[in-house]
């Protein structure tokens, strides 16, 4: 898919010429997507104007309603899906729409909006809030995927970051999964792992280079560095082998690091910040 | 050209080395790049060997084996220890490196250099977790006994015999093992709850049904400007004036039976009876009831105790007369009604049944 983006983006950009590098120039924003362009703040503003409050506000409810659909699988939404589907010929106060929708997520809902991937503009839905000890988040049992995925990002994180898929499998082995067997609960445990996990971007499954035979190695997805706790996770861990967190110093320093901001869907950082009405 | 030289010639020179480790990188280097046919793990045929060469002992093919068979012992045992190897405790990975250098001492093919790079990829891969471990303040992580944690928390029966197969704990895993890892482990999450109906979404079914109904409205509708003027024909036969065309009608019959042969007395059954249809043999006595009722028609037992009727002539009933009235029920199941064909031996009804077809 990254291919396919780039042979278009340099295409698009060829066409566009001059026109393009104004744009860029006031929004600092790549045109990959050929089929949506960001419009600028003065179209934003125009189109804007052309409607009314109430129209507007429909169409960041029908947005937020697909987000919540698209997120059930946690798969990241495209913003061209957004676009085609439910904004459609709205698309000139896209950024507009955008923005009241990462407000509505966090006012009503705690939830926080996040393009995980400003040049191929894919979002995720992550939790605003944090969990409370003993309190379940949807009053159900957790997905037991959970337990496989956090068996792997604790392996990855405590190994420093990066970790061959070999040491995973051969531990994963002494839990009883193998990747050559089906497993009771998760099935293809394989795909799970590389490719479930991958897409929903836990995980980032990476070929090794000058690799024979081909070797792959995992580390920490997008999605994993916004939703996951590093110090909850050593917490866990430091549970399991009766150790203080804070005994394996490395990985302590690293989880209380302060995070890297995020980019949420807010008004405080959308490029287009327009005048309401 | 001797094949024996490419190796020949890396032994030469490194055949006394300075610190072992680096030499025998380098000549493993060297002699991977030079292989121009070997692969690691290699096999026993010995293509290509000159007579002149058997005679060399550098060349002996058994002896050749035997090095190359050492190299697969080294590279083996290197596999199966990795975690003993990886111990900060013991120097085995330093004593299989000396092997190493040993046996490179007598490599004189690609065959066996490959085989030598082969088991320091591996050495230096488990050189490099070892300094991992030494670097790192604080605790080093062991994986392996992360999952032996892992699964004392999923609540392992570990049975009383030692490991089962490679080193693995043996024992009985309950059903919800990972249910449990994930309960825990889900705090550690700030997943955004997935979005669900509370209470369920409504069946699809619904609208289809909705819509056809609707259509079965409309299309009436639309007839129904078509239907209106044969509907006004048929309203001419209500309920109530259909009864009694129909008790007239019945009438009719009688009287033309009668005045056949007034001697002969009409049975009851044989009248209202249709041995084609039970309904309608219903439908009779119901109508000539009407008929009774009225004093248009009388019945009476003949001589056999069996029920006749026969028209009134008129004047012979007073009006609102009370004497000489009775009442009687008559009723009839398809049982009796199949029995009263049989007995009376029925073939065709007396009562044909109207030509017009009543719409109810």
């Amino acid at each position: 898919m990254s291919q396919r983006k780039r042979a278009s983006n340099t295409q698009s950009s060829q066409n566009k010429g001059v026109r393009s590098q104004r744009w860029e120039a006031v929004l600092g924003d790549d045109e990959d997507d050929p089929s949506f362009t960001q419009p600028s703040t003065s179209q934003v503003q125009k189109g804007l104007d052309r409607l009314t409050p109430a129209q507007v506000d429909l169409k960041t409810a029908e947005v937020v309603q697909f987000i919540f659909v698209k997120d059930q699988k946690k798969f990241p939404i495209r913003r061209a899906d957004i676009v085609k589907h439910v904004v459609k010929e709205y698309r000139n106060i896209y950024p507009e729409i955008i923005k009241r929708v990462g407000c509505v997520f966090e006012t009503v809902f705690g939830l926080k909006l996040v393009e995980i991937d400003s040049k191929n503009h894919v979002y995720i839905l992550i939790n605003k809030l944090e969990q409370l000890e003993g309190e379940s988040l949807n009053m159900s049992p957790s997905n037991p995927k959970t337990g496989l995925l956090f068996v792997i990002l604790s392996i990855v994180f405590m190994k420093g970051g990066v970790v061959k898929e070999s040491m995973v499998w051969n531990t994963l082995k002494k839990l009883r999964v193998d990747q050559g067997e089906r497993h009771e609960i998760f099935g293809d445990v394989k795909k799970v792992v590389t490719d479930e996990f991958v897409r929903q971007r836990y995980l980032e499954y990476v070929r090794i280079p000058h690799t024979e035979p081909l070797e792959f190695e995992f580390r920490w997805g997008q999605r994993a560095d916004m939703e996951v706790s590093k110090v909850k996770l050593l917490e866990f861990i430091g549970q399991l082998h009766e150790q203080d967190p804070q005994s394996w110093t490395q990985q302590y320093r690293e989880a209380t690091a302060p995070p890297a901001a995020p980019a949420v869907v807010t008004s405080a950082n959308t490029s287009a910040s327009v005048s309401q009405r | 050209m001797r094949r024996a030289s490419r190796g020949g010639d890396e032994s030469g020179t490194g055949a006394p080395r300075q610190n072992g480790v680096s030499g025998a990188r380098g000549g493993a280097r060297g002699a991977a790049a030079d292989r121009g046919d070997t692969v690691a793990g290699g096999d026993d045929d010995e293509a290509g060997c000159s007579p002149a060469d058997m005679q060399d002992e550098d060349n002996d093919p058994a002896r050749r084996r035997e090095i190359r068979s050492k190299y697969r012992d080294l590279i083996n045992s290197v596999q199966q220890n990795r975690e003993d190897m990886l111990s900060p405790t013991n120097n085995k990975l330093t004593d299989v490196l000396e092997e190493a250098n040993k046996l490179f001492a007598e490599v004189r093919q690609a065959r066996e250099a490959a085989l030598d790079a082969q088991l320091l990829v591996l050495a230096t891969d488990l050189g490099k977790e070892k300094a991992s471990q030494l670097h790192a303040e604080g605790s080093a992580f062991d994986p392996a006994a992360f999952a032996e944690h892992l699964l004392s928390f999923m609540g392992l029966n570990r049975l009383e015999e030692e490991d089962v197969e490679g080193g693995a704990s043996g024992g009985y895993l309950p059903q919800d093992a990972w249910q449990r890892v994930a309960n825990r482990a889900q705090r550690c999450f700030r997943t955004a709850p997935s979005f669900h109906y509370m209470m369920g979404s409504f069946l699809a079914e619904l609208p289809p049904p909705r819509q056809r109904v609707e259509r079965q409205r409309k299309v009436p509708g639309k007839e129904a400007k078509r239907i209106m003027p044969t509907q006004l024909k048929r309203m001419e036969e209500s309920h109530q004036e259909a009864t009694e065309k129909e008790v007239e009608r019945i009438l009719g019959y009688l009287r033309s039976y009668f005045f056949d042969d007034p001697t002969s007395p009409i049975s009851y059954y044989e009248f209202v009876i249709d041995p084609t249809s039970f309904s309608r043999s219903v439908e009779n006595i119901f109508h000539t009831s009407f008929l009774v009722r009225d004093g248009l028609a009388k019945m009476y037992l003949d001589n056999h105790k069996l029920p006749c009727i026969a028209p009134v002539e008129e004047g012979e009933v007073e009006a609102g007369g009370a004497s000489n009235r009775q009442q009687c029920v008559i009723s009839i199941s398809p049982k009796s009604w199949k029995e009263l064909i049989e007995a009376f031996d029925i073939t065709e009804p007396l009562i044909h049944a109207p030509s017009t077809q009543h719409t109810e």
